[in-house]
């Protein structure tokens, strides 16, 4: 799961990536950021928790020329002459326009580093307005955003991650250097997809799926036991062709030959017949009874 | 006052003067019939389906015109929604006027989503056409090998004509045909599209309420839902959606803070809403996300001012999704609130213990302890 929304998260979709003070989701960012370089997109970084060398120190390796950071780290509360990028400017009209002063065919990732510093100083109603408008806007393909959850309460965590498509939480794992992330993704039809994965990141910034933990182990198993219950059967469920001959022969009682069924079908006038209308009252299943069929 | 049937009605006060006696023989044709409506058996309201027919009967047979319907959104939305788009697509055939209000998705993107109507009007001609004494029937006598008693027996017509059923079924795998969809009047509420100002700031009331509520105001008044309109031929029910009510999207903070700010908002505007229906011919479905609501207080306050009152319980992504106690369900279903209409006491549903299961051709909530279905039951009615 970890590696398909690496591939590219859907147009006008909203990551959120949740972590917590006991494991940073910044170095999953930065592996978000990198494939989305390595597909040759535009990446726009809005900068609020590390400065630009630090970030592109950590991107050593990955083709950089397209990314365009804004510096929020300096000085994001506008208190110079000259700031950069200030949080008052997180608004649909300043950042298409930022991310259009950048002449790209293809419509860019906007990253979000952090949502957090943002929404303690803008509220949360307007954060979600716009990254809404974002997402619908068409100037930015999909927007990847670092939230970190205890920094908040729980409702402001759970608005944000309410109108994202695809939220990735990531804790500690047993070992060092391994994460866990739970990820939950919203599909456009409405279906949610969940799952818990044990990552390790390496080096070059690619991420590494070590296992599915238990959850996923357990399906496994579940799909192990589902085994062909014909398989071990005391007595013989098929039948030979010789077998089926001699029971095609065997007349059963009460089965007609074709011009007694067809008198007995079509008989002649002064007999009955049933003539059914249905009611508004009538206890009819409406129900398809194969519905829970696999056909 | 929801909207008693025999306000709704012709005015009944054209007593003939030598009638000495107050009692009056109870005639149904003094009441006025709109298509995909019925009259309650238990006080007389009248009634529209939600789409869903096992909920119609956990609602007491349906939703009173004049009502709200308050839904408390699964964790995800998907269940929540789905209900929705019953209600309505169930609008869409009975030939209601719809009203969608949304922050979130374009309404219209709700509107093509609905679900496809399994209607039998076109099943049903078929036997008819055959002529039933064919001696010479299409595959032969070996149709039928062993029941061949029945083959020359004309197929039952087991459904109604779909405009005069009250509730219908749909089939959530195909989407509603675009014809059916344009038939129907819709209008549309985009939060978006509705430049809204900063509220003055002593007001209780948010801007994005407000317009909504006068946007639904307009379009009361200018359609003639109103109950005081003048009679006209032919009324109609207006169907009301509001999806995500309460969600930081309409620029509330209710959901946001365990001390909201504008906490008020939401119940004023619904006591606003309340106002509108009771005095029209309109029937709403409310959807909330109520598990990021912090306060419960709060919660019970907007509960209060809606009519009726479910909250769906999903098992994704919980520890229940995987307990075998509830593999053949969904979610679970909680009645929070039955109307009480002109009456002190209102019926309970027989269940408490609720379960619901979407499958392609039906949600069904089903009692989840005795497994007796209560979904079949709702054919009684």
């Amino acid at each position: 799961m970890l590696p398909e929304l690496l591939q590219g998260v859907d147009t006008g979709g909203l990551l959120v990536i949740q972590d917590s003070a006991s494991y940073s989701g910044r170095h999953l960012l930065q592996s978000f950021i990198n494939a989305a370089l390595n597909r040759e997109e535009a990446v726009h970084v809005l900068g609020f928790e590390v400065s630009e060398e630090e970030l592109k120190d950590g991107l050593r390796g990955s083709p950089v020329q397209r990314l365009h950071f804004h510096n929020a780290y300096t000085d994001p509360l506008g208190w110079t002459d000259h700031p950069a990028f200030t949080v008052h400017q997180f608004c649909l009209g300043e950042l298409t326009r930022l991310v259009k002063q950048t002449s790209h065919s293809k419509p860019a990732t906007l990253v979000i580093d952090s949502l957090s510093w943002i929404l303690r100083h803008v509220s949360t109603p307007d954060v979600c307005r716009t990254l809404q408008q974002l997402r619908k806007g068409g100037a930015v393909r999909s927007i990847i955003g670092l939230l970190h959850a205890d920094m908040h309460q729980r409702g402001t965590v759970g608005s944000v991650c309410h109108s994202a498509t695809s939220v990735i939480t990531v804790e500690p794992a047993m070992r060092g250097d391994e994460a866990v992330a739970k990820i939950t993704k919203r599909s456009k039809s409405g279906k949610v997809i969940q799952d818990e994965e044990i990552f390790r990141i390496k080096d070059d910034l690619t991420v590494l799926v070590q296992s599915k933990s238990s959850k996923g182990a357990k399906k496994t198993d579940s799909e192990e036991q589902e085994t062909d219950p014909t398989a071990n059967l005391t007595f013989n469920l098929r039948l030979s062709d010789t077998e089926r001959e001699a029971k095609q022969k065997l007349a059963l009682p009460f089965v007609f030959s074709k011009e007694k069924k067809t008198a007995l079908l079509h008989s002649g006038p002064g007999s009955g017949r049933i003539h059914y209308e249905p009611d508004a009252n009538d206890d009819y299943d409406q129900e398809d009874p194969d519905d829970d069929l696999d056909v | 006052m929801a909207a008693p049937m025999s306000s709704v009605g012709k005015p009944s006060a054209e007593r003939s003067p030598f009638n000495n006696t107050s009692f009056q023989k109870k005639t149904r044709s003094k009441l006025i019939s709109i298509p995909g409506t019925r009259p309650s058996v238990q006080n007389g309201q009248l009634l529209v389906s939600t789409g869903v027919t096992s909920l119609d009967y956990l609602l007491g047979g349906g939703l009173a015109v004049g009502t709200v319907l308050l839904i408390e959104e699964d964790r995800y939305d998907s269940y929540s929604r789905m209900i929705l788009k019953y209600f309505l697509a169930e609008g869409v055939v009975c030939r209601h006027e719809l009203y969608v209000a949304a922050a979130q998705d374009n309404p219209d993107d709700i509107l093509q989503e609905l679900p496809a109507p399994i209607l039998d009007d076109v099943a049903m001609h078929k036997p008819a056409e055959q002529p039933r004494l064919s001696r010479e029937p299409p595959d032969g006598l070996d149709a039928m090998k062993i029941a061949w008693r029945y083959q020359n027996l004309p197929k039952v017509q087991t459904a109604l004509a779909s405009s005069s059923r009250f509730g219908h079924y749909y089939d959530v795998s195909k989407t509603m045909e675009p014809e059916i969809r344009q038939a129907a009047k819709c209008h549309r509420f985009y939060l978006p599209e509705h430049p809204t100002q900063s509220s003055p700031p002593h007001s209780t009331m948010l801007e994005s309420y407000s317009a909504l509520l006068k946007s639904l105001q307009e379009v009361i008044n200018r359609e003639g839902f109103d109950v005081a309109a003048p009679m006209s031929n032919s009324r109609n029910i207006l169907r009301i959606g509001l999806h995500s009510l309460g969600s930081a999207l309409w620029g509330d903070d209710l959901c946001c803070h365990d001390n909201p700010k504008n906490g008020r908002a939401l119940t004023t505007f619904l006591y606003g809403l309340r106002a509108l229906l009771r005095s029209s011919l309109s029937v709403a479905v409310v959807t909330l996300p109520s598990h990021l609501i912090q306060d419960r207080a709060l919660m019970g306050s907007i509960t209060r001012l809606c009519d009726n009152a479910i909250a769906l319980e999903s098992f994704k992504g919980s520890e229940r999704e995987t307990n075998p106690l509830y593999k053949d369900y969904h979610g679970l279903i909680h009645v929070r609130q039955v109307p009480h209409l002109n009456c002190l006491a209102s019926k309970l549903p027989d269940h408490k213990d609720l379960a619901f299961k979407l499958k392609r051709k039906q949600f069904s909530i089903e009692g989840r302890r005795g497994r007796s279905t209560c979904c079949r039951r709702s054919s009684e009615r």
